[in-house]
C-alpha cells in the first residue's frame, strides 16, 4: 500500500501526467502542485501502468480525471466503470476525482442493448437532464464517499430547446449534489468561437462573472486547434492570451483555485510542458499574496 | 412533489434517453447528412452536421488508438493508414459498451477472419489474437509464485491438486508462424526476420505459443510449445485438476503430441520463466 499523498499545494499548478514524461517526473520530480491522469489509463488489473501511478503518488498529490464516467446519461452509471474507479480511488487515495457534463452511454434504438460512445457528448441544459445528471453523480459520491468535481465542456453541437443555461444549470447541479465544478476556462473560450459572437472573451468573462463564488474547486487550461470551420478543443498546443485572460480573472473571483495544465494531444517535451505550468503558478501567486 | 408530477417527471427523462439515442445513432450513421437533420439541435455558425463530424472526426481518432495500442502487429502488418480505416469500420460495426477503450477489440480477431478484402493475409486474424493476449497480459493482476505451496507435490493426493497458472497467461494454438511474425514486428530492422517469415510461410511452419508477464518484470513474453504442453496448459487453465490435465495429455495420440510430455521438464520451464503463481489443494 502506498504512503499517504501531500496535500496539494495551492499555490502551484499541476500538469496532466502522460506516458511520455513517466519515466522523467517520477526519476526527477518537479515542482508542481500535483499530477493528474485520466483514471480509465488505470483501471487494469495490475501491470506496469499502476506501478507507475504508484511511484508518481509518492512524489505528488494525484487527482484522477475520468473521461468514461459518462455522469449525464439517462441510461445511468455503468456498474464495471463505477467498481473500478472506487477500487482506483481507494489504491490511490487521489487529492481530486472528476469527470465531466456529458453523456456517452446510450441505446441506439429503443430496446437495443447499451453502448459506450467513448465521448464527452453534450447534455441537454433541461430540468429533466439535469434530474439524470443529479441523479448519477449522487450515485457515484455515495459510493465513492467524497466529493465529485464535474467538468463543464466544449460541445460542438446545441440542443434547440434548452431552458437553462449552461452556467446555471452546473450551478443547480453543484448545489443540488453538493458536488464542485471543474472550471474548463479553455472551453469557455472554445464555445465562445465556435458561437461566432463579436467579443468571445466578454462571452467568457461573463460565464465566470454568472458562477456562484464557492463551487469551483479546480481550474483546467489548455490550448485548442482552429479550423476554418470550427475551433476544436484538442488540447494540443500553448494556452492562448484570451484564456490566461479569462483564468486571471477566475482566479480573481475563486480565488487561489488548483490549476491543471492539460496537453492531450501532440504532447511536447516537459520542459514546455512545466514551462506552462510555471506561468499558470505565477497567476497564483498574484492571489495567493 | 406532487402525485400528479411523477408522470411528467418519467416522461421528461424517456425524452432525455429518446435525445441521446438519437444523438448516438446519427454519431453510428451511414448517412451524415440524414442523420444531422434530425437531431433535435439548433443550427448556428457550427452547422449541425459539421458539428456531428468533429465527433465522428474525435471517435476514429480513439478507434484508432485504442486498437493501435492493443494491436501493433496487425497494425505494422496492414499500415498505418489501412488499419486506421480498419479501426473505423471495426468502430462503426462493434461499438464499444464499456468506458475505458483498453477493454474494446477484443473481436478484432474473428472480425477480420471474416473480411473478404483481407483474404490475401489469412494469418491475420491469428496475430490479433495474439496481440490480444499480449494486450490482456500486461494488464492482468501482478502476482508472485507461492513458493512454499510447491511443496504439496509431494505431500498431497495427486488428485486434489490444482496447478494455479500466473494472471494472464494464455495459450495461442496457430496454423501460421505466429510467433515469428509477432517477434519480427518488434525489431527495428524487421526484414531479416521478415524473409525468415515468408520462407517460414513458405512451408505451412505454425506455432503454438504460451503469453506470460515475465518473472519479476511487466513485459510480456512469448514461449513456443509443442501440442503436448499446450493440451496441458489449457486444461489448467480451464480449472482441471492435475490429474485430469495430466490424463488429457495421456489420451493423446503420440503424433498429436509433437513430443513427449514431461511434467519434471514442464515444472522446471514453469518455475523459470514464471507460468505458475502456486499450487491449490481441494479440501478432502
Amino acid at each position: 500500500m502506498p504512503v499517504a499523498s501531500s496535500p496539494v499545494r495551492r499555490e502551484l499548478a499541476g500538469i496532466g501526467l502522460r506516458q511520455p514524461h513517466y519515466a522523467q517526473v517520477i526519476e526527477d520530480p518537479p515542482a508542481i502542485g500535483f499530477v493528474e491522469v485520466h483514471s480509465e489509463n488505470f483501471y487494469a488489473d495490475g501491470g506496469a501502468s499502476l506501478a507507475v501511478l504508484d511511484e508518481a503518488r509518492a512524489h505528488h498529490p494525484v487527482s484522477l480525471h475520468g473521461v468514461g464516467l459518462a455522469l449525464g446519461s439517462a441510461a445511468g452509471i455503468d456498474r464495471w466503470h463505477l467498481d473500478r474507479l472506487d477500487r482506483l480511488v481507494r489504491r490511490i487515495e487521489p487529492a481530486f476525482v472528476s469527470d465531466h457534463a456529458c453523456f456517452a452511454r446510450a441505446a441506439r434504438a429503443p430496446g437495443s442493448a447499451v453502448m459506450h460512445a467513448n465521448d464527452l457528448l453534450p447534455l441537454a441544459f433541461t430540468e429533466a437532464s439535469l434530474d439524470i445528471l443529479c441523479n448519477n453523480v449522487s450515485r457515484v459520491q455515495d459510493r465513492l464517499q467524497r466529493t465529485l468535481l464535474v467538468e463543464n465542456l466544449s460541445a460542438y453541437l446545441t440542443f434547440h430547446d434548452n431552458t437553462l443555461s449552461e452556467h446555471e444549470f452546473l450551478a443547480d447541479l453543484c448545489h443540488r449534489t453538493g458536488c464542485g465544478l471543474l472550471l474548463d476556462v479553455n472551453n469557455l473560450m472554445v464555445n465562445a468561437l465556435n458561437d461566432r459572437v463579436a467579443d468571445p472573451l466578454a462571452q467568457g468573462l461573463a460565464f465566470i462573472d454568472a458562477l456562484p463564488r464557492g463551487i469551483v474547486g479546480e481550474i483546467h487550461l489548455a490550448g485548442y486547434c482552429e479550423t476554418p470551420d470550427i475551433v476544436i478543443d484538442d488540447h494540443g498546443s500553448v494556452v492562448r492570451p484570451a484564456v490566461w485572460t479569462l483564468y486571471e480573472h477566475a482566479l480573481q473571483r475563486f480565488g487561489a483555485v488548483p490549476t491543471l495544465i492539460e496537453w492531450d494531444t501532440d504532447v511536447p517535451t516537459l520542459d514546455v510542458l512545466l514551462g506552462q505550468a510555471q506561468q499558470a503558478t505565477a497567476r497564483l501567486a498574484q492571489v495567493v499574496r | 412533489m406532487s402525485i400528479n408530477e411523477t408522470p411528467t417527471i418519467a416522461a421528461d427523462a424517456a425524452a432525455e434517453a429518446e435525445r441521446q439515442q438519437s444523438l448516438l445513432a446519427a454519431l453510428w450513421s451511414a448517412d451524415l447528412a440524414a442523420a444531422s437533420g434530425q437531431l433535435p439541435c439548433r443550427e448556428g455558425p457550427v452547422s449541425v452536421a459539421r458539428g456531428l463530424s468533429a465527433y465522428r472526426a474525435n471517435a476514429g481518432a480513439n478507434a484508432a488508438r485504442a486498437l493501435g495500442a492493443a494491436y501493433p502487429t496487425v497494425q505494422a502488418l496492414i499500415g498505418a493508414d489501412d488499419f486506421q480505416r480498419l479501426a473505423r469500420d471495426h468502430w462503426l460495426q462493434t461499438a464499444p459498451v464499456c468506458g475505458d477503450l483498453a477493454e474494446w477489440g477484443g473481436s478484432l480477431g474473428s472480425w477480420l477472419d471474416r473480411q473478404q478484402a483481407l483474404v490475401e493475409w489469412p494469418y491475420l486474424g491469428d496475430c490479433a489474437r495474439l496481440d490480444w493476449a499480449v494486450h490482456r497480459c500486461e494488464r492482468a493482476a501482478d502476482a508472485v509464485l507461492d513458493v512454499d505451496s510447491i511443496a504439496r507435490l509431494g505431500d498431497t493426493d495427486p488428485h486434489r491438486l490444482h496447478f494455479e497458472l500466473r494472471p494472464g497467461l494464455a495459450v495461442l494454438r496457430s496454423r501460421w508462424p505466429v510467433v515469428m511474425l509477432h517477434e519480427a514486428h518488434r525489431l527495428a530492422d524487421p526484414a531479416p526476420a521478415l524473409a525468415a517469415v515468408r520462407a517460414a510461410l513458405a512451408r505451412d511452419v505454425g506455432e503454438t505459443a504460451v503469453v506470460v508477464r515475465a518473472p519479476g518484470g511487466w513485459r510480456t513474453q512469448l514461449h513456443r510449445i509443442d501440442a503436448a504442453t499446450a493440451t496441458w496448459t489449457e486444461h489448467l487453465l480451464a480449472g482441471a485438476s492435475f490429474t485430469d490435465a495430466l490424463s488429457a495429455v495421456g489420451d493423446m495420440s503420440d503424433g498429436a503430441k509433437g513430443s513427449a510430455f514431461d511434467l519434471a521438464t514442464w515444472l522446471a520451464s514453469a518455475l523459470r520463466d514464471g507460468w505458475l503463481k502456486g499450487i491449490r489443494v481441494d479440501p478432502d
